[in-house]
């Protein structure tokens, strides 16, 4: 296990536990590996990864069990009185030997991180055709984190997400045609036509949303996770929100109450870097989401996350402390979108440059890299890009062939029955 | 011009109509939104409201018939039109109605200025059949200028019942007639009597609720420094007066006479009565003998005690003098029953009862209803005469002045004397003047001659 | 029937219903080691624990998310606003994910969540502590609005509220109603939503009051009873469902009919209230319906103020007296 710097309620003690001789005291802030060529790495990422435990993961990218030790460069943030912040990163340590057992778990990462590319490219069109309305949040740039995600969490957890909800969805085992018929208005969709774009639903993968208020799924996850806490159900529920979102109360309040009652649940800051149109030095006060997690009494973690690999180890790190009754942690995902914020956002306050820069960091190139080091050759990968290709199109075809929405459902899905 | 008059379409799946009702007579004056009929189609009992102004020259379908949409049921026109032509064509039953005919009744749809200036352009045409449903399918605003405010319920209630809420007082706000004004109202607008009866009897009723109001008020000066007007809720009684009287004086053609009369005799007549009353711990006052007297005179021409009732004249069976009461807040008019039957001393008393009770404010509305005729007295004030506004349905109304000491000529001497004025205010649509002068006679007759009364 | 105080009735109610069943846990600001605000969670902790009697921080946008969730995967949270005017900082979870959470999700995801603290104005507490909210809650489909105006009707509300009902409901008590003592049901005892109660029967105006405004709208009936007007005075109970039928039912026999209510008159429940009737009691009305709100106006601090904002009593009479043309 790695060392980290441990945080808890009591915040008002100044020392801060850490083992493994990582001494986060002063040391220098790590910034995200936004800008292609890493500023610094960790002063403090003495505390590397020991050797992750090797590939007896299962394949599976949704049903992984958090058991493989963290291989990633994962940062930790605690911040203690007196200690301004502290960030560690942990560095991939991944070798071709070691991804070599790890073959067809990233195969299905890829597989899955590549359905995500894919249907997004053809929700674009689709809302391009008429065929889609209202607000559409790309998650292109950003299929790791969601990918990632998944893999470390159980079936029966919980996952929230905010508004750019699709690539979630689906990596959480959504079918690329319930999504695609809830882009299209059906009834087949996965919200039954009536939830669109930002609010997609899937109960038996226990997505419990998609939520267009800026921040305000953040408290529901504190609810979910008071709920497994209250009827130690051995559930950890994962919440995902924008940088953006840090700024809203729902944000501390939910952190508050979650460090407080250290409850088992993830808070995921997906950091793009600009809450729609604004830098996010324009609109935070700190330059880590995760040193606000300290605050809140708990660790905050920076993870890169363009690598699904990182994101999994990260996360399957902190799902098991939460899950074994560690309490809360705030993660963020150092990412990048590279569409728009919306489909109608021509991004115009950033460089050509900037998304060239970034997208040599595109989390399919970064998979095909560590596939390529675990022995996958190309021809491998077309097969499944071409399988991929014929899931999503039939996913189009699904959502246009389907039945329009209802209004019958509309009717009788404003109050629950009472018989529920 | 004269015209025929279809039944109209009055519910889109009309297929025919029973005429229920008529509301008109042969004779009568129709103004365009007059109730005319009442239909029963097949979902409920219409009204029937004319499309056309004029007079209603010829009834053409019976009561109780049942007609297809369009059947000519009525001639309207002016006085003197003739109308063979048209009744002849009427009894031509199944011929279809000519296009001209159905041009004019597309004219009825017109504007009222319209179709009596451009009788002529409304023969143009059209679609009559179109036209007419349309104009009859928006029964609730066809009112227009004639507008009768009504609460829904009323509005209702009408129809059901058959009522023309024209001729019922609004007792609500601004004149709205509201279920009150309705209640005890018989079937039927015909039955006028009951109608007034009930329409007076709950505006009393209502005045006497009032008598416990309690003023509001408040002092102040406007923005401007201006001092406001000092502001009172006006009482119910004085909102019932208000409406009523201003009724009376809108709708109610007044007419006034005057007469002065030698009140010498009476004055003796009075100074013998007291002498034996006193005994029986009573006085007469002058106003109690010209209350008898009018009462007698009543009698004697039982046309003045009357009152007009739309289409109906009501000669009243009973003399019941209203007398007019000044109470703090205003003025109540109890009835004495029979004055006509009562004894002087009797007709004191009575009106001293309730002139007592008025002002303890606890008349009954039964003691305030169904006057016939009313004396209202200012002598005491020193007027000499006055013109009283009439209470209706009542036809008329006597103002009494003082009496006073005049020089007068008699046998060719100034001599001294008395005489007291006294004015009499008509309903010109039943009391004519003629007929007024004569009655007035009359009651002069009586007071100058007070033994009179007895025969 | 025992007789309770309201405040006690809700406090067996809760107490009852988490005997009941597990899955109830109360969670608000000082409901557990202070009592109560209000004490109507007294003794509650002692019985039930911290588990399920949780003081929560004074973070009302937090702990209201929290019980969404909560309810979203199976739990029956009961979450105490100390008064409904602190729910304007929750007024997102309850309105953007409460009340819509089962209609976006498809019908999948019901929200069996009550929210409840005392509504409206209290004594000189002034603007922002004043509000009656009912009308601004009954706005939006997806919310239950239930107002009882009786310990009785307090305590089988509630129950309903926590045992049966699968949606987000906004119980709102009467802050001033809390001493009311009045004879309560049994453990059992549940009363449904979307069924009025006749207070008083009468035949010449329908009144219709609910909370607080239930009593303004009975005395007043008393005090015109003495000049001969009798009224029928009906308290809805809860604002959604609505029971119009019978309202309609009542106005059609007494064919005129006054709204009392303390949230603002701007849009409110009174108004909407007006709307049903005229739609659907048209013919029946003898005058025009009136409502007696709280004045459009911030709620003054100063007590003769004050009590010109809220309806009263004798706003009340004047109501009555318009709509059958009497005077006073």
């Amino acid at each position: 296990m790695v060392e980290r710097a441990q945080t808890n309620a009591a915040k008002r003690a100044p020392a801060r536990k850490t083992s493994g001789g990582s001494k986060a005291a002063g040391s220098a802030r790590v910034l995200g590996a936004s800008a292609g060529k890493k500023s610094t790495k960790g002063k403090g990422d003495k505390a590397q990864a020991k050797a992750p435990d090797a590939a007896s993961a299962k394949p599976s990218d949704a049903q992984r069990k958090p058991k493989e030790a963290a291989e990633a460069k994962a940062t930790k943030r605690s911040k203690g009185a007196g200690e301004p912040s502290a960030a560690k990163r942990k560095k991939a340590t991944g070798s071709r030997g070691k991804l070599a057992g790890r073959r067809d778990e990233l195969l299905g990462y890829f597989r899955k991180m590549y359905e995500i590319r894919r249907f997004e490219e053809e929700s674009a069109r689709g809302y391009a055709q008429g065929k889609i309305g209202g607000f559409l949040h790309l998650y292109i740039g950003q299929e790791a984190v969601g990918v990632g995600i998944s893999a470390a969490l159980e079936q029966e957890d919980y996952l929230f997400q905010s508004y750019r909800d699709h690539g979630v969805a689906l990596a959480r085992g959504m079918s690329a045609n319930a999504a695609m018929a809830e882009l299209y208005g059906k009834d087949t969709g996965c919200s039954r036509g009536l939830g669109g774009s930002m609010h997609f639903f899937d109960v038996a993968n226990n997505f419990l949303g998609g939520y267009g208020i800026v921040g305000g799924q953040i408290p529901l996850a504190a609810g979910t996770a008071f709920k497994s806490k209250y009827t130690q159900d051995g559930r950890v529920t994962v919440c995902l929100f924008g940088d953006g979102a840090t700024n809203i109360a729902g944000f501390h309040e939910a952190l508050s109450l979650a460090g407080l009652w250290k409850l088992p649940v993830i808070f995921v800051c997906e950091n793009n870097e600009y809450s729609m149109g604004t830098p996010m030095h324009r609109t935070s006060p700190v330059k880590d989401i995760a040193d606000k997690g300290p605050g809140y009494g708990m660790e905050g973690v920076i993870c890169e996350g363009h690598d699904v690999l990182q994101v999994k180890a990260c996360m399957a790190e902190v799902v098991e402390r939460a899950r074994t009754g560690g309490g809360p942690t705030l993660v963020e995902m150092k990412t990048y979108r590279f569409r728009g914020h919306s489909i109608s956002d021509p991004a115009k306050y950033r460089t050509d440059e900037e998304v060239k820069t970034r997208k040599a960091q595109d989390p399919l190139v970064v998979c095909r890299k560590h596939l390529a080091a675990a022995g996958v050759s190309d021809e491998e990968l077309a097969a499944i890009e071409e399988e991929i290709e014929a899931v999503v199109q039939a996913a189009v075809a699904f959502a246009e062939d389907s039945e329009p929405a209802k209004v019958e459902v509309m009717e009788n899905a404003v109050y629950a029955p009472l018989e529920a | 011009m004269a015209k025929l008059i279809g039944l109209p379409k009055l519910s889109p799946t009309m297929d025919e109509g029973t005429l229920v009702r008529w509301t008109k007579a042969e004779g009568d004056a129709v103004d365009i939104d007059d109730l005319l009929a009442e239909v029963e189609t097949d979902k409920a009992t219409m009204e029937f409201r004319s499309f056309d102004k004029g007079t209603l020259l010829k009834i053409l379908a019976d009561e109780g018939a049942t007609l297809a949409p369009d059947a000519p049921v009525a001639i309207i026109g002016a006085k003197g039109d003739d109308i063979d032509a048209l009744v002849a064509k009427a009894k031509g039953g199944s011929a279809p109605a000519p296009d001209s005919e159905k041009g004019t009744e597309k004219s009825n749809g017109a504007s009222e200025g319209k179709a009596k200036s451009e009788p002529a352009a409304a023969k143009g045409g059209g679609e009559p059949a179109k036209d007419k449903q349309e104009a009859t399918s928006d029964e609730d605003d066809s009112a227009e200028d004639s507008r009768v405010l009504a609460s829904p319920l009323v509005r209702k209630l009408a129809r059901e019942r058959g009522l023309d809420l024209r001729s019922v007082d609004g007792s609500g706000p601004g004149g709205r007639v509201i279920k009150r004004d309705l209640d005890g109202q018989a079937e039927g607008a015909s039955d006028g009597a009951a109608k007034q009866g009930e329409s007076s009897s709950s505006s009393a009723g209502k005045a006497s609720t009032s008598q416990g109001a309690s003023a509001t008020s408040s002092a102040g000066v406007d923005a401007s420094g201006l001092a406001l007007p000092r502001v009172e809720k006006a009482s119910q009684m004085r909102k019932v007066i208000a409406r009523r009287l201003t009724e009376s004086k809108q709708q109610v053609p007044h007419f006034y006479l005057s007469v002065d009369i030698d009140a010498e005799p009476l004055v003796r007549f009075r100074e013998q009565l007291n002498a034996e009353a006193s005994k029986a711990g009573g006085k007469v006052s002058f106003n109690d003998l010209v209350v008898k007297a009018a009462a007698i005179a009543l009698r004697r021409m039982p046309k003045v005690n009357a009152s007009f009732a739309g289409d109906e004249l009501h000669f009243h069976q009973r003399i019941d003098i209203s007398v007019a009461v000044a109470v703090p807040d205003g003025l109540v008019t109890p009835v004495v029953r029979d004055a006509d039957r009562l004894g002087t001393l009797d007709i004191s008393k009575k009106i001293k009862e309730l002139a007592e009770k008025a002002r303890d404010k606890k008349l009954k509305p039964e003691e305030m209803q169904n006057g016939t005729f009313s004396v209202s007295n200012l002598g005491m004030y020193g007027i000499q005469n006055f013109q009283a506004v009439i209470n209706p349905p009542e036809g008329g109304i006597l103002a009494v002045g003082a009496l006073r000491d005049e020089a007068v000529i008699k046998d060719g001497r100034v001599v001294p004397g008395k005489r007291m004025g006294l004015t009499l205010s008509c309903d010109h649509r039943i009391v004519d003047g003629a007929l007024a002068a004569e009655w007035l006679s009359v009651l002069r007759g009586l007071l100058e001659a007070p033994l009179t009364m007895l025969l | 029937m025992a007789v309770q105080t309201y405040r006690d009735a809700l406090r067996d109610a809760m107490y009852e219903e988490m005997e009941r069943d597990e899955r109830v846990f109360l969670m608000g600001e000082e409901v557990g080691h202070y009592q109560g605000a209000y004490k109507v969670s007294q003794g509650l902790l002692e019985r039930f624990g911290e588990r399920r009697v949780v003081d929560a921080p004074i973070a009302e946008g937090g702990f209201a998310g929290v019980g969404i969730g909560a309810a979203m995967v199976g739990l029956k949270p009961i979450i105490e606003f100390m008064t409904w005017n602190f729910s304007f900082v929750a007024f997102d979870q309850i309105v953007s994910n409460a009340s819509k959470i089962f209609q976006m999700s498809g019908g999948a995801i019901p929200v069996p969540v009550v929210f409840r603290g005392p509504n409206g104005a209290a004594r000189q507490v002034a603007a922002q502590h004043s509000h009656s909210v009912d009308g601004l809650y009954a706005h939006f489909p997806g919310l239950q609005v239930v107002i009882p105006s009786t310990p009785a009707d307090a305590k089988g509300l509630l129950k309903t509220a926590i045992r049966d009902e699968p949606n987000p409901v906004i119980f709102l008590e009467g802050e001033t109603l809390y001493g009311l003592k009045g004879e309560v049901g049994g453990a059992d005892d549940l009363i449904p939503f979307g069924k009025a109660r006749i207070g008083r029967e009468g035949s010449d105006v329908t009144v219709i009051a609910w909370g607080r405004c239930y009593y303004e709208a009975l005395s007043a009936a008393e005090a015109v009873a003495e000049r001969g007007i009798e009224c029928e005075v009906i308290d809805p109970r809860t604002l959604r469902p609505l029971d119009i039928d019978a309202l309609v039912t009542s106005v059609e026999k007494t064919h005129r009919c006054v709204i009392v209510h303390e949230h603002l008159p701007y849009g409110g429940v009174g108004a909407e209230i007006v709307d049903q009737i005229q739609r659907f009691a048209f013919d029946a009305l003898d005058a025009p319906i009136i409502r007696v709100g709280s004045r459009d106006l911030p709620m003054p601090y100063a007590s003769n103020l004050e009590s010109l904002v809220l309806p009263t009593v004798e706003r009340v009479v004047e109501a009555i007296e318009a709509v059958t043309y009497a005077e006073s």
